[in-house]
């Protein structure tokens, strides 16, 4: 396993809990509506190729959120802070789910931050044929089984989902969860804006998307083609809502590939 | 001490039996309002309506309206409306509305214009209440539940503001904005119409009720809890130099009085209805994320031993959810639920499901008889 550290990112006041490790080129992950994964196994496999940033968003986990934060334009509008306080410009980015909206939102507000955006499965845009699961009305438990195309093929499941998860997790959740309704409740995980916004977006994106994500319909991976010229979509097969934890390889593939 | 009655339906569109109710997860919100047949409203308006004129004839000293959304237990959708009827249609009840969704309303002036045309209209005889909506009620309007308690200190705060302050003002706040708040339209009540807030069991409704020395009205909590938050009311204010009497206390509990126990047990066996389906969701329905603190998580915990509508008959009288029997043995209940709690107002939901209009009216009348004046001492 790479070696990683933990630190807190003062970013105007707001400090910031961020997972760092590996060598070569930064990397910026943005996770998504529920919350920071820790340092798994697919990103200790980006880390043996880049500098991984793995943060909490504010509000998430240990990282604080200032107050005037309550949207996710807010939160990219912070997250070029928390670049800029890092000395970073011109990274790659890799934003998942609801991290794949901020991803978008920055890289259309802001045209230095980034120089490759790849967005898994990433809310942000409105479906005309589809809808995105709403994910606060239902329980954890039934979010839990949109999540996966196939719980049985995902390596390590029983580890990742412990039957009796501890107070603590279940706070930390309950309280992710509350975030994630202060920046999505409405419009429902999407910015009206964002697909005009996109069209200023010139650098290298690529969109990976699990062809049988329940919870975000693979219409958006395609929208998300359609708003930004020169992208494109990989799809996985047989492969739910988080690509790289049911489906590892192929999401490395896809993802090496394009961040090279 | 006296003490005063009000009467309260949720005016149920209660033609939903068991077998349907059950083919759903709740009654609430997504239960579909294709199952609802409007002339059959009609009717059950007009009888509820009547039922209102006749418990201020009968001795109640106060009607009670609230509103629910998506739902057939609750008919009555906007207090605004039905106090405006009962306004018009009595002359000496007060009218409690409990009452206005704050957090949900997007135009506090209106609001508030609202409530002061109904003090107008009836004369000076509305109590505002003031809620912050069940959590149901989030997802029924898609109003973030986050904001829900800010939304209500705020819309509060502007509705009191326009009620005592002459206009023009202006209001530059976090949720609400406006450039000249001046509604015409200004209560009879000085210097406002008296505030309540329902609360079943959240320590931060009752500071704020203390804060504002409003009226606290405990909504369907075991009797010990009730006491608890009354008490902690009372030495709250007595922390801020102040003691807080009968009248800052209500209680609401069902209550169905008949000519001899024996048939009041068998006709209240209606408000099984309304203490069963209505009560069942999904926890998603009840607490969306966000809606509660933590405290208020904790004390809903501490709430009841078992949800209402998991109770038997039997269980919802002994823990005084439900009262049942002759006038002798309801006023035996009250007055010991009365006595024990200190309370200025007692809120009784009288017709409750499917209880018919012949029990109804027997009830209202032996209530007016009977059992409002053996408590009155």
């Amino acid at each position: 396993m790479v070696a990683f550290t933990e630190e807190m990112v003062d970013v105007g006041g707001t400090k910031v809990h961020t997972l760092k490790g590996g060598s070569g080129e930064p990397l910026l992950l943005l996770h998504g509506a529920n919350g920071n994964s820790g340092w798994a196994k697919f990103v200790d496999a980006l880390a043996e190729k880049y500098t991984v940033y793995y943060p909490s968003h504010p509000g998430y986990g240990k990282s604080e959120r200032p107050d005037w934060l309550e949207t996710i334009p807010d939160m990219a509008c912070f997250y070029t802070w928390y670049l800029e306080t890092l000395g970073l410009e011109g990274i790659r980015v890799i934003g998942f789910s609801m991290g794949g909206w901020i991803a978008s939102e920055i890289a259309a507000m802001c045209n230095h931050s980034f120089s490759k955006l790849m967005l898994v499965d990433a809310v942000g845009i409105k479906p005309n044929d589809s809808e995105i699961a709403d994910l606060f009305i239902i329980s954890p438990a039934q979010v839990l089984d949109l999540v996966y195309h196939d719980p049985s093929q995902v390596p390590d499941y029983e580890m990742l989902y412990p039957a009796e998860p501890t107070p603590e997790q279940v706070m930390q959740a309950e309280s992710n969860r509350e975030m994630a309704v202060r920046l999505c409740w409405k419009p429902y995980m999407y910015d009206p804006r964002l697909p005009s916004l996109l069209q200023r977006v010139k650098i290298p994106t690529r969109m990976v998307w699990g062809k049988n994500d329940k919870i975000v319909p693979l219409e958006c991976g395609e929208l998300y083609k359609k708003a930004i010229n020169g992208s494109d979509l990989v799809v996985i097969d047989n492969c739910g809502h988080s690509p790289q934890v049911e489906k590892p390889d192929e999401f490395m593939k896809a993802a090496l590939d394009f961040l090279a | 001490m006296s003490l005063d009655v009000f009467y309260f339906t949720e005016m149920p569109y209660h033609h939903i039996d068991d077998e349907l109710a059950e083919q759903w997860p709740s009654l609430r919100l997504t239960f579909p309002n294709s199952y609802f047949d409007p002339n059959k409203a009609t009717d059950l308006f007009k009888r509820y309506l009547d039922e209102f004129q006749y418990a201020e004839e009968a001795g109640f000293q106060g009607l009670m309206i609230n509103e629910h959304h998506n739902t057939p237990s609750c008919m009555d959708v906007e207090v605004n409306i039905t106090g405006g009827i009962l306004a018009r249609l009595t002359s000496k009840a007060k009218i409690l509305m409990l009452g206005n969704m704050l957090p949900t309303s997007d135009n506090p002036p209106r609001l508030a214009e609202e409530i002061a045309m109904l003090d107008v209209i009836s004369g000076g005889r509305i109590i505002s209440g003031f809620v912050r909506g069940i959590g149901v009620e989030s997802w029924a309007n898609n109003t973030n539940p986050v904001y829900n308690r800010e939304r209500f200190e705020e819309c509060h705060d502007l509705i009191i503001k326009t009620w005592t302050t002459p206009g023009p003002f202006r209001w530059e706040g976090k949720h609400y904005n406006y450039r000249a708040v001046n509604p015409w339209m200004v209560p009879v009540q000085k210097p406002h119409p008296p505030a309540w807030v329902p609360g079943t069991g959240s320590p931060e409704t009752v500071e704020w009720a203390v804060k504002h020395r409003y009226t606290y009205a405990a909504f369907l909590t075991e009797l010990s809890r009730a006491k608890q938050l009354f008490g902690s009311y009372r030495e709250q204010a007595a922390a801020a130099g102040w003691e807080a009497g009968p009248d800052k206390f209500a209680f609401m509990i069902c209550a169905h009085v008949n000519e001899t126990d024996e048939k009041a047990q068998e006709s209240g066996k209606a408000f099984m209805w309304r203490m069963g389906h209505p009560l069942k969701g999904p926890r998603e329905y009840w607490a969306p994320p966000g809606y509660f603190s933590q405290a208020g998580v904790a004390a809903n915990a501490a709430r009841r031993q078992k949800p209402m509508n998991e109770m038997t008959y039997e269980e919802l009288q002994e823990h005084n959810h439900l009262v049942v029997g002759s006038p002798e043995t309801v006023i035996k209940k009250l007055r010991h639920i009365k006595d024990e709690l200190g309370i200025g107002s007692l809120l009784l939901e009288t017709q409750g499901g499917p209880l018919s209009h012949e029990d109804t009216m027997r009830s209202i009348k032996l209530m007016g008889e009977e059992v409002i004046p053996a408590l009155q001492d």
